[in-house]
C-alpha cells in the first residue's frame, strides 16, 4: 500500500534576512569589507517564515497545504520546488520536479507562443526534442489555435496563463507543485485542469499544492497540512485538516479565541464529546463485524454551554486517509433548534456496506459556519470482514447472472 | 560553473536565439542591423576623422579604422556588463517562480552580445581588405591569431559580467557606478589614441598598468596593425582574463544561493 516517498521535509524552517531601508545590507563598504554579504548567510536574525516542519508525500498522493495568509504555504512550495534552500533541516525531492507558481513567468512579449513554449518547456527541464515532440498537445490543449505563431503581448491574460499551465502540465513531472492557480481560465479550462491534474494522480505523481478554495482541497487532496505563521499545527487526512482550518476561520470570524488542542482533537469546548462508538444492532459496541451487517456509529455528549447552533458530523476514512463516506446533521437536512445537558446521537446504517479492511472513524459536533465545539480526528476504528476479500472500500449486495456463459455457480 | 552551464546549453542556446529574434522582430530589415549599424558608424568616423578633425596615429593605417578596431570590442563588453547589471533583476519572476539555475541569465547576455559582435567583424575585415586593396597597408594576416584575442576577451567580458550580474543584486546602485566606471576605463584604455601619443610619462603609466589595455591592444595588433603582439602582452592579457573568470565565478557562486531571495 506505502508507495515510494517522492518528498520528505525533515525539520524545515526558513529565515528570511530582514531588509533594512535600503535593501539588505547596510552599505557597499560594509558589504565588502567587513564581510557582511557572507555574514548574511549564516544570520541567525530575520523574520521565520517556516519553522519545524515535517512532511512526508508517496508517490500518487496528494497532499494540500492549508492556512492563512503569511503563514508560510508559498515559502514551504518554493522550498519544494529547490528555488529556495531550508535554513535548517533537509528537503528531499525524487524524481522531476515542475513548480506551478506563476504561469506564464517569463515569457518573451516580443516573440511568438510557440517560440515561449520551446523556452519555457526548456526551462522546466525538457530537451528540445521533447519540448519540439509534445508541440502539437500543448497547443490543442491550451485551445490557443492560430494565435500560437503571434507575439505573446498579443494574447489576452487567459491566453497566456492556458499556454503556461499547458506547458507545465506537458512535461509530466514526478513531483508538481501547484501554487493557487487552478483558478485560471474559464470554466472549461478550469475543468480541463482539473483533469490533467487527476491524470497526473494517477500516473503516479505526487502533488504538494496550495489553495484556499477548500472545497477542492478536501476533492484533489488526500492529505493535508494546516500552517499557521510558519508552524505546523495539523498533519493528516485532508478532510480534517480542512475542518480544523474552516473552525479556526470561523472562530476568528467570531471573535473568539482559536480553538486549543492537539493534532488529533480540537475544539472550543462548549459541548465535548465523552464517546464515540460502532455498535451493532443489538447496541453493543463492537470492534468487528462482517459486510452487510446492520451498524450505527453513538456519539455521547455533554454541554457545557447551551447551544443553538450545532451540527454533529462523522467520517469514515481508510488508513492511508482516502475518504469512504462522511455526513452530517446538516447536509441531511436536520435543523438544530437546542442542545443542552448530555445525550446521545446515533447515525444508524441498515447495511454497512463496506469492503473488507479497516477503518478509522471521526466525529465532531459543530457550528455551521465550522467552529468546532468537539472535533476528534480517528476516534475509534473498526475492521470489517468479508467471505471474499473484494478491493475498494465498496461492498454492495451483487450477483452475477450469467445468461449465455456456462458457468457452475459458487458451491456453498 | 562551467560545468553547469554545459548541462543547461540547449537553455542557453534557446535563451540566446530569443533575445536575437526578438531583438529585431517587427523592423524591416531584421538581422541586417547588425552588420548596418557597425557599418554606418564607421562611415560616420570616416566623414568625422576625415574632413572635420583629421586626426593621425602614428601608423599607415587610417584613423577612422583604427578607432573602429578598438571601439568594437569595447562595445562588446561594455554592452554585455551594462546588460549584466540589470539581467537577474529582469528576469526576476524565472528566478522566483521557476527552478532556474541564475548563472544561465549572465551567460546568455554575454553570448549574445558576442554574437553581434561577431556579425559586426565582416564589417571591419572588409574595410581593412579594402584599404590594403588601395595599397595604404598591408592586409594584416595576423588576423589568424583573433580567435586567441577575443576568446581571452570573452573570458574577460565573461567574469566581470558574473560579478557584476550577482553584485547588482544586492546594490542597484552598481548600475550607475558602472556606467561612470565604462565611461573612465574607455578614456583610460587606448581605443581612441595609442600609448605613444601620450605625452606625460606618468599618464602613459597608468593607462599602461590598466588591465583592459593588453586584452584591447592584443586584439587590435592582431586584426588591424598585422602585428604579433610580444610575449609578454599575451601573458599580462591572459592572466588578466584568468582573474577576472576566477574571480567573477567566486563571487557570482558566493552570492548564487541569495540571488532568488533578493531580486
Amino acid at each position: 500500500m506505502s508507495a515510494p516517498t517522492a518528498v520528505r521535509l525533515a525539520g524545515v524552517s526558513k529565515r528570511y534576512p530582514l531588509l533594512t531601508r535600503r535593501g539588505r545590507l547596510h552599505s557597499l563598504k560594509g558589504a565588502l569589507l567587513r564581510g557582511e554579504l557572507w555574514r548574511l548567510q549564516q544570520e541567525r536574525e530575520g523574520f521565520l517564515a517556516l519553522s519545524g516542519v515535517d512532511l512526508e508525500v508517496r508517490q500518487g498522493e496528494t497532499v494540500a497545504v492549508v492556512g492563512p495568509n503569511g503563514s508560510g504555504k508559498s515559502t514551504l512550495l518554493k522550498l519544494v520546488a529547490g528555488i529556495l534552500r531550508p535554513t535548517l533541516g533537509r528537503v528531499e525531492v525524487n524524481g522531476r520536479v515542475t513548480a506551478l507558481i506563476e504561469l506564464g513567468a517569463g515569457f518573451h512579449p516580443e516573440i511568438s507562443g510557440r517560440d515561449n513554449a520551446i523556452v519555457n518547456g526548456m526551462m522546466l527541464g525538457l530537451s528540445r526534442t521533447e519540448i519540439m515532440r509534445r508541440l502539437p498537445e500543448i497547443v490543442e490543449f491550451s485551445g490557443i489555435g492560430e494565435f500560437i505563431d503571434q507575439p505573446v503581448k498579443t494574447y489576452s491574460s487567459g491566453m497566456y496563463v492556458r499556454l503556461g499551465f499547458s506547458v507545465a502540465v506537458t512535461v509530466e513531472p514526478d513531483v508538481l507543485v501547484v501554487d493557487e492557480i487552478l483558478a485560471v481560465g474559464d470554466e472549461v479550462f478550469a475543468h480541463r485542469c482539473l483533469d490533467r491534474i487527476a491524470r497526473l494522480q494517477r500516473r503516479g505523481a505526487a502533488i504538494l499544492l496550495v489553495s484556499h478554495d477548500l472545497g477542492l482541497v478536501e476533492q484533489l487532496a488526500h492529505h493535508g497540512l494546516y500552517l499557521r505563521q510558519g508552524k505546523p499545527v495539523l498533519v493528516g487526512p485532508a478532510a480534517a485538516v480542512v475542518s480544523r482550518y474552516r473552525s479556526d476561520v470561523a472562530s476568528e470570524e467570531t471573535g473568539a479565541q482559536v480553538a486549543g488542542g492537539n493534532a488529533r482533537r480540537w475544539g472550543n469546548g462548549a459541548v465535548s464529546l465523552d464517546g464515540v462508538d460502532l455498535v451493532d444492532a443489538a447496541g453493543r459496541p463492537v470492534r468487528l463485524l462482517s459486510s452487510g451487517e446492520a451498524a450505527a456509529i453513538r456519539i455521547a455528549y455533554t454541554v457545557r454551554q447551551p447551544q443553538e447552533d450545532f451540527v454533529f458530523g462523522v467520517a469514515i476514512h481508510r488508513e492511508d486517509g482516502s475518504n469512504v463516506f462522511g455526513t452530517n446533521t446538516e447536509l441531511d437536512g436536520w435543523r438544530p433548534e437546542r442542545l443542552a445537558g448530555s445525550g446521545e446521537m446515533s447515525l444508524e446504517f441498515p447495511r454497512l456496506e463496506l469492503a473488507p479492511g479497516q477503518y478509522l472513524v471521526d466525529a465532531a459536533v459543530h457550528s455551521r459556519a465550522g467552529l468546532a465545539y468537539d472535533y476528534a480526528c480517528e476516534v475509534t476504528s473498526f475492521t470489517v470482514s468479508a467471505p471474499v476479500g473484494w478491493p475498494g472500500c465498496y461492498a454492495p449486495r451483487h450477483q452475477w447472472q450469467p445468461r449465455g456463459p456456462a458457468m457452475s455457480p459458487p458451491t456453498g | 560553473m562551467l560545468a553547469s552551464l554545459y548541462r543547461q546549453r540547449g537553455l542557453v542556446v534557446a535563451l540566446v536565439a530569443r533575445d536575437l529574434k526578438a531583438r529585431y522582430r517587427g523592423t524591416f530589415l531584421g538581422y541586417l542591423w547588425s552588420l548596418l549599424n557597425p557599418l554606418l558608424l564607421l562611415a560616420v568616423y570616416t566623414l568625422v576623422f576625415t574632413f572635420v578633425i583629421p586626426a593621425r596615429v602614428p601608423t599607415t593605417v587610417p584613423y577612422p579604422l583604427f578607432l573602429f578596431a578598438g571601439l568594437l570590442p569595447w562595445l562588446f563588453g561594455s554592452g554585455a556588463l551594462l546588460d549584466a547589471a540589470v539581467v537577474l533583476t529582469d528576469n526576476g519572476p524565472l528566478l522566483r517562480k521557476v527552478v532556474c539555475a541564475p548563472e544561465v541569465f549572465p551567460a546568455v547576455t554575454v553570448l549574445s552580445h558576442l554574437v553581434h559582435h561577431l556579425l559586426a567583424l565582416p564589417v571591419l575585415l572588409i574595410a581593412t581588405a579594402v584599404v590594403a586593396g588601395l595599397g595604404v597597408a598591408r592586409f594584416p594576416w595576423t588576423v589568424v591569431l583573433l580567435p586567441a584575442a577575443l576568446a581571452l576577451w570573452v573570458c574577460a567580458v565573461a567574469g566581470l559580467s558574473l560579478a557584476v550580474a550577482a553584485l547588482a543584486v544586492h546594490f542597484r546602485d552598481l548600475k550607475d557606478l558602472l556606467h561612470n566606471l565604462l565611461n573612465l576605463f574607455f578614456f583610460a584604455t587606448p581605443i581612441i589614441y595609442t600609448l605613444d601619443m601620450i605625452p606625460v610619462r606618468a599618464l602613459r603609466r597608468v593607462v599602461q598598468v590598466n588591465p583592459v589595455t593588453p586584452l584591447i591592444q592584443v586584439y587590435r595588433d592582431v586584426v588591424l596593425l598585422g602585428r604579433v603582439p610580444s610575449l609578454l602582452t599575451w601573458a599580462w592579457a591572459a592572466a588578466v582574463a584568468l582573474v577576472s573568470w576566477v574571480v567573477g565565478a567566486w563571487i557570482f557562486s558566493r552570492l548564487r544561493e541569495t540571488i532568488a531571495e533578493t531580486v
